[in-house]
């Protein structure tokens, strides 16, 4: 990814404090500047404890900076309000979460039709939409299932195509092959490289799996609040399409998160 | 997000635990059908009463009767003591411009026939001509008993359409036929000169058909040896009259002009519209009290509604994370359970509805009558119902709204 492309993320000396009573002061990102230029696939990494899901919360625009400033495609996130924030999220932040979270007893394809229902968008052109976003992410056969009707790595791919929905500027990733074994966590992957590559999306993947962060253009490491590590990867050639993983270590250390789970039904959709 | 899918979602929320929605309608079905059932048969109590009225002939009945006086003197009745023709004769020349008609009748007693293998029952009355107008009476056929009658001591009868139809085959077929009953000691022959039809009081139909027979009042007199002195007669005023208020000064001009110099009695008037209005009161103090029941257990239901709300919200939180995280403003969520709440209300009223009117008619079974509240009626119910959502939806709905979206989506 060139340089020189316009940063979508533009992150200034982001600084997050917990007040929990004074004077107990909880200081957990210590003022991270970066910025990530637009269609970059970029993997934020970290043990637990590092602030990684604190920074996560506050690039979705769940959650403000105590101080400092985050612009997302130029608008500055911290001067929002929260019926402002929700549209940022609604419009500009795709959600892929470790544990899916679809809505139950709703079908695949109302769940990816919801961001489009909160953007205020008609049935018509919601419906078509959605179809071919579950179209992209193969599972068009799956539309009128539910949620407990469909694998892990089935339900995640649902879970992409929902965050695709309002085309948003970035998706955020928190640990999207967490919950699946190796094999279909590939197949998600699979999916953000192709979003990446065919549409250009900038895509934050938050992991500690150092071999998926491997695969992006970048990785900014975090430890204790600080980044301790920012590289670029050399291009896109640690990645192969077709490439299959054989075994997934955990690369870090310290935590039970990082235990790769066998999911036994999804052995299924494994093409 | 528009109305149409805000009811959708709500109703695919509720699809997804039926049981506990309908025990939550419960509390509302019961509340509501309470109070349907309450003003139904406070409705059909009302209709009866004024199926008495029109039954009875009229809002604008006096009637004056004598009573002893506190001090009184004398314990028995003299004819003197009673009203005789000429103080009626006087009166109604008195008050020429309120009273319209006088209603005085003579009782014979029981009346027996045979006919066809089966013991007839009838009550003959005598009655003076303008009786018709008192009791409102429709004649079908031939004519009521008239002056010439009366001034005749004549042997003609006014019988019920269903006695002649029973007798005569038809009310036509009776005029001028010969009825022949067994009457104060001895067989009576009349001749039938009018066929009046016969009305089904509010409250009767429950024993046995007794017929009456019209005669006339001299004849009745004369049969029985009764003397021409009243204890009480019945006067119709003219529409426009307010009868409680005419009662009154009626009572005081009576009482003046003719028992004033009488130890021992004095007369009182009575209306049929003050009493009617006096048990309608009753019935309206009744109706109210048991409709503060009925809304307790409203409230008891709406509470029902609040707390199922609560569970469901707290049941939920994951998921409205998940909405938050992915644009859903607080409004959307706020009015997502709203809705629900609403819905609850909504349909647990209109179930409320028709069990309260069905069970208000059937308590209205006792008065052989039914009754269907107004339009009004329903659609005050069903925006109670559904503003009882409102109310105890809010809280558990906004209290969904604020949830924070990190907090809510690390929610197990």
């Amino acid at each position: 990814m060139s340089i020189d492309k316009k940063a979508i993320i533009k992150m200034d000396s982001i600084y997050k404090r917990f007040y929990i009573g004074t004077p107990n002061e909880l200081e957990i990102l210590h003022g991270l500047s970066f910025d990530v230029p637009d269609g970059e696939f970029v993997s934020i990494v970290g043990a637990s404890g590092s602030g990684k899901s604190t920074l996560m919360n506050i690039i979705g625009a769940l959650d403000k900076a105590t101080e400092g400033n985050y612009h997302l495609g130029g608008t500055n996130i911290s001067l929002l309000n929260d019926r402002e924030l929700s549209e940022i999220r609604n419009k500009k932040i795709g959600f892929v979460f470790q544990t899916f979270n679809l809505i139950a007893r709703t079908t695949a394809l109302k769940n990816v039709e919801l961001p489009m229902l909160y953007a205020g968008m008609g049935s018509k052109e919601r419906i078509k939409r959605a179809k071919e976003l579950l179209e992209l992410v193969e599972m068009s056969d799956r539309a009128m299932h539910m949620p407990n009707e469909l694998s892990g790595g089935q339900k995640q791919r649902i879970a992409i195509a929902r965050s695709m929905a309002n085309n948003p500027s970035i998706i955020l990733a928190d640990e999207p092959t967490g919950a699946l074994d190796s094999k279909t966590g590939h197949l998600v992957m699979d999916i953000f490289h192709k979003l990446h590559k065919e549409q250009g999306k900038t895509i934050v993947l938050i992991t500690h799996n150092q071999k998926l962060a491997a695969e992006t253009d970048r990785i900014i490491t975090l430890s204790d609040g600080n980044i301790v590590s920012d590289e670029k990867m050399s291009g896109n050639a640690v990645y192969t399409l077709n490439e299959t993983v054989k075994e997934e270590k955990p690369e870090t250390e310290s935590h039970d998160e990082s235990v790769i789970l066998t999911d036994k039904t999804s052995g299924k959709d494994g093409q | 997000m528009n109305f149409k899918e805000n009811i959708l979602l709500a109703l695919a929320g509720l699809k997804a635990n039926k049981m506990r929605a309908f025990l939550t309608m419960l509390g509302i079905i019961i509340g509501i059908s309470s109070v349907i059932m309450i003003t139904t048969m406070g409705t059909i109590v009302e209709k009866g009463l004024a199926g008495v009225v029109t039954d009875l002939g009229v809002n604008n009945l006096v009637e004056i009767f004598i009573r002893q006086k506190e001090d009184s003197v004398r314990t028995t009745i003299e004819e003197s003591d009673m009203f005789s023709d000429e103080i009626i004769e006087q009166l109604m020349t008195r008050f020429s411009g309120e009273l319209q008609y006088i209603a005085i009748q003579q009782s014979v007693g029981g009346g027996t026939m045979r006919f066809n293998r089966e013991d007839i029952n009838m009550t003959v009355y005598g009655y003076n001509s303008d009786f018709i107008h008192i009791f409102s009476t429709d004649l079908l056929r031939g004519r009521y008993i008239n002056e010439k009658d009366i001034q005749g001591q004549k042997s003609v009868c006014v019988i019920p359409d269903d006695l002649a139809l029973k007798l005569y085959g038809s009310p036509e077929n009776a005029i001028g036929e010969i009825l022949s009953m067994n009457v104060a000691g001895g067989v009576k022959e009349f001749a039938v000169v009018g066929v009046y039809k016969y009305k089904q009081s509010a409250f009767g139909g429950v024993f046995s058909r007794n017929y009456d027979i019209h005669i006339p009042i001299t004849t009745a007199r004369k049969m029985i040896n009764a003397s021409p002195y009243y204890s009480w007669v019945d006067f119709i005023t003219y529409e426009d009259v307010d009868v409680i208020k005419f009662s009154e000064e009626f009572g005081e001009y009576v009482n003046e002009r003719y028992y004033k110099d009488n130890n021992s009695y004095e007369v009182m008037c009575y209306t049929m519209a003050e009493q009617l209005t006096s048990i309608s009161q009753y019935v309206g103090i009744i109706q109210g009290v048991l409709s503060i029941i009925a809304g307790i257990s409203l409230l008891v239901g709406g509470i029902g509604v609040m707390n199922i709300m609560l569970v469901s919200v707290t049941e939920r939180t994951r998921e409205i994370g998940v909405r938050k995280a992915l644009g859903a403003p607080n409004s959307a969520i706020r009015i997502q359970f709203i809705v629900e709440s609403v819905i609850i209300c909504a349909i647990g009223g209109l179930i409320g509805i028709i069990a309260g009117v069905l069970l208000g008619n059937l308590g209205g079974l006792l008065f052989d009558t039914s009754a269907v509240p107004s339009v009004g009626a329903i659609v005050i119910a069903v925006s109670f119902s559904m503003a009882i959502g409102i109310f105890f939806g809010y809280y558990p709905a906004n209290r969904a709204a604020k949830l924070d979206p990190i907090e809510a989506l690390r929610y197990e």
